[in-house]
């Protein structure tokens, strides 16, 4: 049994849930992805991102007020901006993915996002640290700095492509953290 | 305190703004914590958090190992309540998969989490006081409490704070012997002091000097921030996972989740932690009168009739009195999948999002820190205070470093 098994199919033409439908409504364009353990999830596109989030945030069908965690996800074909959003008033919860194929980057360049960060403090840190430890850029971001790493870290360590600098681990080398 | 600085600029007088390092070996941040701050004076003008020292790639050490291997890592996300990051994890796998927990384990879950969420309040108070420079001995007042809490987790997981005790499906022990009882006993005397504590500090004057009005944090800037826990709930807000979105069996249990009126100021955090001491006393208490099979004692006994088969249809061993339900291996794998799954913990909303792609490592491993997003709304609540309260208001949102950086 190999230690690689193929990732479920992602069904296509689900069916806009709850927070699809509340997005189609207000012209916000939106992709219903499988669902992540009973949460709807959706992926809409990194331009749709700022305004989908306001709409959802601000209504009063919806209050998703509470930003629980942005994660930076790396997939074999993708980089993506994972976003949990919940409420402080209701027990609704929805997930949204934002994408950007890796095909579509260059050598040494990182994905672009829109931050979200401008009008919603809970995300300064979380998207400091996906740029930290992922590597997702977030444009406009007010400090867009390494957050846990040293600030002249070189790699985005949760990358599959990174390469642990070798000399860090030897403790007879003066500049190793040993 | 803002417009004191107003006044310093409006009447001509000039100061030098200062900038110093708080940190990061500092003895009141329990951890390793830098605070770079701008002065004007002794108020304070800009603060920045520069975290980061402890920073031990959690996420990464969760995709390199295995599912069983990493188990026993993360009590050290969060080393004072090692029991929510266990359960955050088991969680977060039990939805992926679908495992039904049983309920005995279940109530263990209950029982020991609520147990650990009355030890990590014990330490942050006795700690908390010594910030606010009570260097008279009140620290072993709640240090004793911990104490016996302490020696019941090691009677029953075997470490005193890294537990290693909730897993995947389950929980691992059976409580030995007599355990319940000195539960019991436990649960009965801690009202009393509980009352022992508040009759020291709420009341004091010098400890209401320096936290009354100390601190306030809105409602709005700690919504906005997805600040959590008791933090939260000092500011007027309602939200505790355990009442809001119930898990486990938490719908089955009485409880209250204690919310305090108007601004939170440093006092009310401090309420709000000795009334959720409390409650988690009364939890313990009727998980204890409601656990299926009874004590261990019990069932040991009733399960000498039929020498502790271990069959599923057995009254005594299958079913809900079961510890797991899934069985615990080097090799064991989770389905493919992802999901996200949270616990109230001491700090707040401890979330862990996994993906996994069916092999015996999870292909991302994300934790969603209370303690980090808490720690983020720091500078909104020390802007304009002065340096001496600082480390008050620090302290009062209860922040364990290693939590923040992983």
């Amino acid at each position: 049994m190999s230690t690689e098994q193929a990732k479920p199919e992602e069904t296509p033409n689900l069916t806009p849930g709850v927070f699809g439908q509340f997005l189609a409504e207000h012209d916000i364009p939106s992709t219903r992805l499988a669902d992540s353990t009973g949460v709807e999830t959706i992926e809409v596109t990194a331009a749709n991102l700022e305004k989908a989030l306001k709409r959802l945030r601000n209504s009063a069908e919806t209050r998703m007020d509470f930003l629980v965690t942005v994660s930076g996800v790396e997939s074999p074909e993708n980089i993506e901006s994972v976003y949990h959003l919940w409420s402080y008033e209701h027990t609704r919860e929805l997930v949204i993915k934002v994408r950007v194929p890796k095909s579509t980057l260059g050598e040494d360049q990182l994905a672009l996002m829109p931050t979200t960060a401008s009008y919603w403090s809970a995300a300064n840190w979380h998207e400091r640290e996906c740029y930290d430890l992922m590597g997702i850029r977030y444009v406009g971001h007010p400090y867009m700095r390494r957050i846990l790493n040293p600030w002249d870290w070189e790699g985005y360590p949760l990358r599959h492509d990174y390469k642990q600098p070798l000399d860090a681990l030897n403790d007879k080398n003066p500049v190793s953290f040993r | 305190m803002a417009s004191e600085l107003i006044t310093l600029k409006t009447t001509g007088l000039k100061t030098d703004e200062m900038i110093i390092n708080m940190g990061p070996q500092h003895p009141a941040t329990h951890g390793v914590l830098r605070l770079l701050l701008t002065l004007d004076g002794e108020f304070v003008k800009h603060v920045e958090p520069v975290i980061g020292h402890l920073h031990r790639a959690q996420e990464w050490q969760g995709q390199n190992r295995t599912w069983f291997q990493y188990q026993a890592l993360i009590d050290r996300v969060d080393y004072l309540s090692g029991m929510f990051t266990s359960w955050a994890m088991a969680r977060s796998a039990e939805h992926i998969e679908d495992i039904k927990v049983p309920l005995r384990a279940e109530y263990y879950r209950v029982m020991v989490s609520e147990m650990n969420r009355i030890t990590s309040h014990l330490l942050w108070l006795g700690t908390y006081l010594i910030d606010l420079g009570a260097m008279f001995g009140f620290p072993f007042y709640p240090f004793r409490e911990r104490e016996k809490l302490l020696d019941l987790f090691e009677a029953i997981a075997g470490q005193r704070m890294m537990f290693n005790y909730i897993r995947i499906g389950g929980v691992q022990h059976e409580a030995p012997d007599g355990w319940f009882a000195k539960l019991k006993q436990f649960t009965e005397d801690f009202p009393d002091r509980v009352d022992e504590y508040e009759a020291i500090v709420t009341e004091n004057p010098i400890f209401l000097k320096r936290t009354k009005g100390v601190g306030r944090l809105k409602k709005s800037v700690a919504m906005d921030y997805g600040v959590t826990g008791p933090s939260l709930r000092a500011s007027g807000v309602n939200y505790d996972l355990r009442k809001f979105k119930p898990y486990s069996v938490y719908d089955r249990l009485q409880f209250e989740v204690p919310v305090m009126e108007g601004d939170g100021d440093t006092w009310a955090r401090y309420m709000c932690r000795i009334a959720e001491m409390r409650q988690s006393n009364e939890i313990i208490k009727q998980c204890m009168a409601q656990i299926p099979g009874g004590t261990a004692d019990e069932l040991r006994e009733k399960r000498k009739a039929c020498n502790s088969c271990g069959k599923e249809d057995c009254a005594n061993c299958g079913g809900d009195l079961k510890l797991s339900g899934k069985k615990q291996m080097a090799g064991m794998r989770i389905k493919a999948g992802e999901g996200f799954a949270a616990v109230e913990s001491p700090r707040g909303v401890l979330g862990c999002y996994i993906i996994s792609n069916g092999s015996d490592k999870p292909a991302r491993f994300r934790w969603r820190n209370p303690s980090f997003s808490n720690l983020s709304v720091l500078p909104e609540l020390l802007v304009g205070s002065p340096i001496a309260d600082i480390m008050a208001v620090f302290g009062s949102i209860d922040v364990i470093l290693p939590d923040v950086d992983r």
